[in-house]
């Protein structure tokens, strides 16, 4: 079912990895900005009158560093205008260094009932490496005050100098602190970031050492019971995000705020990234959208095998024929051919096959025209 | 700008005859050419600065002007302005009105330097009465000097020595001088002493060439003989033929015809190089220019050729040139196999104006359907790569560099093989013959022994050491060609910091323990990565060529075995592990798109490869992977 997602685009600091949309030095902007929002809200949900939205997900930056009164205001504000469903799933993600008591019981008086705490690892030393404002310490302080919640914990892999150890400690110590969910996912050095040096310097693991300690994190946290149920994402049963399966499933999603990406009707589309030209845009009444794009058949085809193989639960095909009106495997007959031995299959499902997750790119690219 | 000459820009109105025109012109009465023509090339060693006083020259004719110049006009090719070489043959017309108060017209024909090229040099010549000698100040005289001049002497040119870049402080002018007389045995007390560079002292090169070159000899009457010396195609006009009128005259109208060629064509257009192409009335004996006949075959013309007056034909050819034989042979294949006849128009078209080039059509297991080309050595074939390339946009695989071997069967047959993957079974083979090359080496004193090393190495034998002053020595080898092929010349001038310099011509066929070195891929042999290489070599070349592919061959879904095998029996292997990481880390609302983006680059990526059995390889391989892997 569609969902809405939110960007917050202000940090206390930007992580050394971090090449989202966000500004660290503009946190005195929240009360223009979370007006504007609370106005995209109104002018998109007069758009999407007839639609019901099963998930909220606020993210950012690190939404928790505002005033929780925001988040209330537009929680209040979301529920007023938009269609939800009767027990929606909502989440907020938040920066250990960023939370206390009171402002965990704003989200849940406004209606939040899933929480995202980034962590990324239990050794600060990698911590402040990162940039990350938080210690060990503060996630487990937050972690306390989730106590009996749905949150998940972001774990990172791929660190300067990470070893299994460290891979351990983190797991262990998301697990013994009780969360219901854990995103495992591999550092993207990205062009641009601070850390883009390190790994042109070589300073940080290589391709097979990050598949060592996935490997090796997988296996723990399938003994403690967290599902892989896609490439990066781990759940104790029953706890997996109703908002990003969607996603995976080529759902419709709505997003606002600043950067933020949506796809309705086929369209995607995008908001723009510069933050003073939102809300000049919001200001004049008019959509801050930059680029608007139908997706043709044969890409809508594609995008649909590509988010599917990232889950455990692969393609099914009556999913598929039921979007397009056709046989999956005749549409990519070449490429199917040349890569069902890396699928398994069973009943009307195909996935990849556990040992090629990790490396399923290789096989996308067949599926590609 | 009207300089008040004799020549043909004066216009004249459709209808004179060449008769008029020839009265006109040269007012004598006599079916002679003028005497105020000079058709010349310049001849230098690479890099001692032909192209710039080309440049220089055209400059102080009123050629081109200063600002229209685009540096080293003649080098017209974007390869041949990258490189700084000059490829092909260019022709170019001017006026020069002398310190005798007399314009002269010049036929310029600037040619290339490089020993590959000599076969281009040798058709130039064909067209010119003299020659510009340039050697470098601060080099002296160079080994490729030398053999052009031999080429300029075969064909009974005049030659003008040049000493250019006297502007730089190194510079030994009256050493060179002396050289020239020594080496070269030619009289170097008038050669004008210039700086290209500075545009120093280019007009006594122009006085030179009006004292030293004669005009042209030959008779307007006569039926038409013109030699072919290059061609192009043109998209409209059909194929155009550089000619050097050696008797009569040619116009628009006239039906022509050449000695080898069944067809006769009528004349639509004649001209000179300006240096592109001028329209003008005729062609008359002793003139360069071009004749476009819309001829539309390009394999009916041929360099070399005669053209001749379809109705009044000479009776003789024009000698024509040695037909030149190529010594460097490799596949090309397109690399989307559907663009093969894009690649065959491609080649036929190249080798409309490169005669040098030889080609058959080929079929390889790993590549699919191509081409085996001929060249006459590694430049000419690196050049031709990239002329494909970038003048017909295709993309192409090519694999490594071969020679032609000599196979005696024991059945008693002969034949010659160069592609490997052709060699007959080892059981019908009595002994192979490798091609040998003599080699001339010229370098400083100081790096003999690493050149002996190497030349060693590649199972080269001594042949002559000659000291030619204190700081040069030219050392004689014979060397097999297929050693030379791969990295000579890049490990001759890594080891001598790019101070020797090397020539080789083709000295005959030897005897040698030949066999065929196969590579196996995941357990499927890739016949486009067979190798014929000397016995005692096999396990070292099998080793490193087994090394070079695993660091080559990208990484796939399972382990891929890398294997080097004589006749069956392994000899080396590596392996390519298999890939533990490739996805997309994220992916959730915003990153969709941007995901698809990526897998579509990488997807680019796989396109420029080939699947060999089960394995992907990159196209560039085929052709890198003999290259050895010292940096």
């Amino acid at each position: 079912m569609p969902g809405i997602y939110i960007h917050i685009p202000f940090c206390k600091h930007k992580c050394t990895y971090c090449d989202f949309v966000s500004f660290p030095n503009r946190l005195n902007f929240a009360e223009a900005y979370m007006a504007c929002l609370y106005k995209e809200v109104e002018m998109r949900a007069r758009e999407l009158e007839k639609v019901v939205f099963d998930t909220v997900y606020i993210g950012g930056g690190t939404p928790s560093v505002i005033d929780p009164k925001y988040i209330y205001g537009l929680m209040k504000k979301i529920v007023t205008c938009f269609h939800l469903t009767k027990d929606p799933e909502v989440t907020i993600e938040m920066n250990p260094g960023t939370v206390d008591a009171e402002k965990i019981a704003i989200y849940k008086r406004a209606g939040i009932n899933r929480f995202s705490v980034g962590l990324q690892t239990a050794v600060d030393s990698q911590l402040e490496e990162l940039g990350r404002i938080h210690t060990k310490a503060d996630f487990v302080a937050t972690c306390r005050l989730l106590k009996g919640e749905n949150f998940s914990a972001d774990v990172m892999l791929g660190l300067k100098g990470q070893t299994k150890a460290d891979v351990e400690e983190t797991i262990s110590l998301v697990d013994e602190n009780g969360a219901t969910h854990v995103s495992m996912y591999a550092l993207t050095p990205e062009d641009g970031t601070p850390i883009y040096t390190d790994y042109l310097n070589g300073e940080l693991p290589d391709g097979d050492e990050v598949a060592s300690l996935y490997d090796y994190g997988r296996a723990l946290l399938k003994e403690r019971g967290y599902l892989r149920y896609e490439v990066s994402n781990f759940c104790k049963p029953g706890f997996g995000s109703r908002h990003n399966m969607n996603y995976w499933k080529r759902g419709e999603y709505i997003g606002l705020g600043v950067a933020a990406s949506s796809f309705f009707f086929g369209k995607r589309m995008t908001n723009t990234f510069d933050l003073d030209e939102y809300m000049k845009c919001i200001l004049s009444g008019h959509f801050p959208v930059i680029t608007s794009e139908e997706v043709e058949e044969g890409d809508a085809k594609f995008e649909f095998v590509m988010l599917a193989l990232r889950t455990v639960f692969g393609i099914s095909s009556k999913a598929y024929e039921k979007a397009f009106k056709s046989d999956w495997k005749k549409d990519f007959a070449r490429a199917y051919e040349a890569t069902r031995q890396y699928f398994d299959e069973e009943g009307d499902t195909t996935r990849i096959k556990d040992e090629y997750l990790y490396v399923q790119n290789q096989i996308l690219t067949e599926f590609l025209a | 700008m009207w300089r008040g000459g004799l020549f043909s820009r004066e216009k004249i109105s459709t209808g004179e005859t060449v008769a008029i025109l020839r009265e006109k012109r040269y007012n004598t009465g006599m079916a002679n050419p003028s005497k105020f023509l000079r058709n010349f090339c310049i001849i230098a060693h690479i890099d001692h600065g032909k192209s710039t006083i080309a440049d220089r020259i055209m400059e102080l004719t009123g050629q081109v002007s200063k600002r229209d110049m685009e540096e080293q006009l003649l080098d017209s090719m974007d390869i041949e302005r990258e490189r700084g070489i000059t490829i092909k043959l260019t022709p170019v017309r001017m006026y020069y009105t002398a310190l005798d108060g007399q314009e002269y017209e010049f036929n310029l024909i600037d040619t290339p330097g490089h020993v590959d090229f000599t076969y281009e040099v040798s058709r130039s010549l064909a067209a010119c009465e003299g020659a510009i000698l340039i050697v470098d100040a601060t080099q002296g005289v160079e080994a490729q000097t030398l053999a052009n001049v031999y080429l300029a002497l075969e064909n009974n040119l005049e030659i003008v020595p040049v000493v250019n870049k006297i502007d730089l402080a190194s510079a030994r002018i009256d050493e060179t001088k002396q050289e020239i007389e020594d080496v070269i045995g030619l009289d170097a007390s008038e050669a004008p002493c210039v700086s290209a560079k500075e545009g120093t002292n280019i007009r006594d090169i122009l006085e030179a060439v009006v004292k030293f070159v004669p005009p042209p000899q030959g008779d307007t009457d006569a039926p038409l003989k013109a030699l072919i010396f290059d061609s192009y195609y043109d998209n409209y006009k059909g194929v155009i033929l550089f000619v050097r009128i050696k008797d009569g005259s040619v116009k628009v109208g006239d039906t022509i015809t050449t000695f080898l060629s069944e067809h006769d064509y009528e004349v639509t257009e004649v001209g000179a190089f300006a240096p592109a192409l001028q329209p003008k009335e005729a062609l008359l004996a002793g003139e360069v220019g071009y004749i476009a006949a819309s001829i539309k075959s390009i394999e009916d013309v041929e360099v070399g050729d005669t053209v001749t007056n379809a109705l009044r034909p000479a009776k003789e050819p024009l000698p024509g040139y040695k037909h030149v034989r190529p010594v460097v042979f490799c596949g090309i294949y397109p690399l989307d196999g559907s663009k093969f006849l894009d690649l065959k128009e491609a080649i036929l078209k190249l080798k409309l104006n490169d005669a040098a080039l030889t080609f058959e059509p080929d079929n390889s297991v790993a590549l699919g359907f191509g081409f085996r080309c001929g060249f006459l050595g590694l430049l000419h074939m690196e050049i031709v790569q990239e002329r494909i390339e970038r003048e017909f946009n295709l993309d192409i695989i090519t694999t490594a560099p071969s020679v032609s071997y000599l196979v005696h069967k024991t059945n008693g047959d002969t034949m010659s093989v160069d592609n490997p993957s052709h060699l007959p079974p080892v059981s019908e083979i009595d002994y192979m013959e490798e091609p040998i090359v003599k080699a001339e080496i010229f370098t400083p004193p100081d790096y003999l022994g690493s050149i002996m090393e190497l030349c060693q190495d590649k199972r080269g034998t001594f042949k002559d050491m000659t000291y030619l002053d204190t700081r040069r020595v030219k050392l004689e080898y014979s060397l097999p060609l297929n050693e030379i092929v791969y990295d000579f010349f890049d490990e001759l001038k890594s080891r001598t910091k790019g101070y020797a310099s090397f020539d080789y011509e083709i000295e005959g066929y030897r005897r040698s323990r030949l066999v065929k070195l196969d590579i196996l891929l995941n357990g499927d042999p890739c016949d486009a990565l067979s190798l014929i290489v000397h016995e005692d070599r096999a396990y070292a070349r099998g080793r490193m060529l087994c090394e070079n592919l695993k660091d080559a061959i990208p990484r796939q879904l399972f382990e891929v075995p890398v294997q080097a095998a004589i006749g069956g029996k392994i000899i080396a292997r590596e392996t390519v592990k298999a890939v533990r990481k490739d996805v997309l880390a994220k992916c959730y609302g915003g990153d969709i798109t941007r995901k698809k983006k990526l897998l579509e680059k990488q997807k680019e990526g796989k396109k420029r490869m080939r699947k060999v059995g089960t394995v992907e390889v990159p196209s560039e391989v085929f052709m890198q992977i003999l290259k050895t892997n010292k940096d």
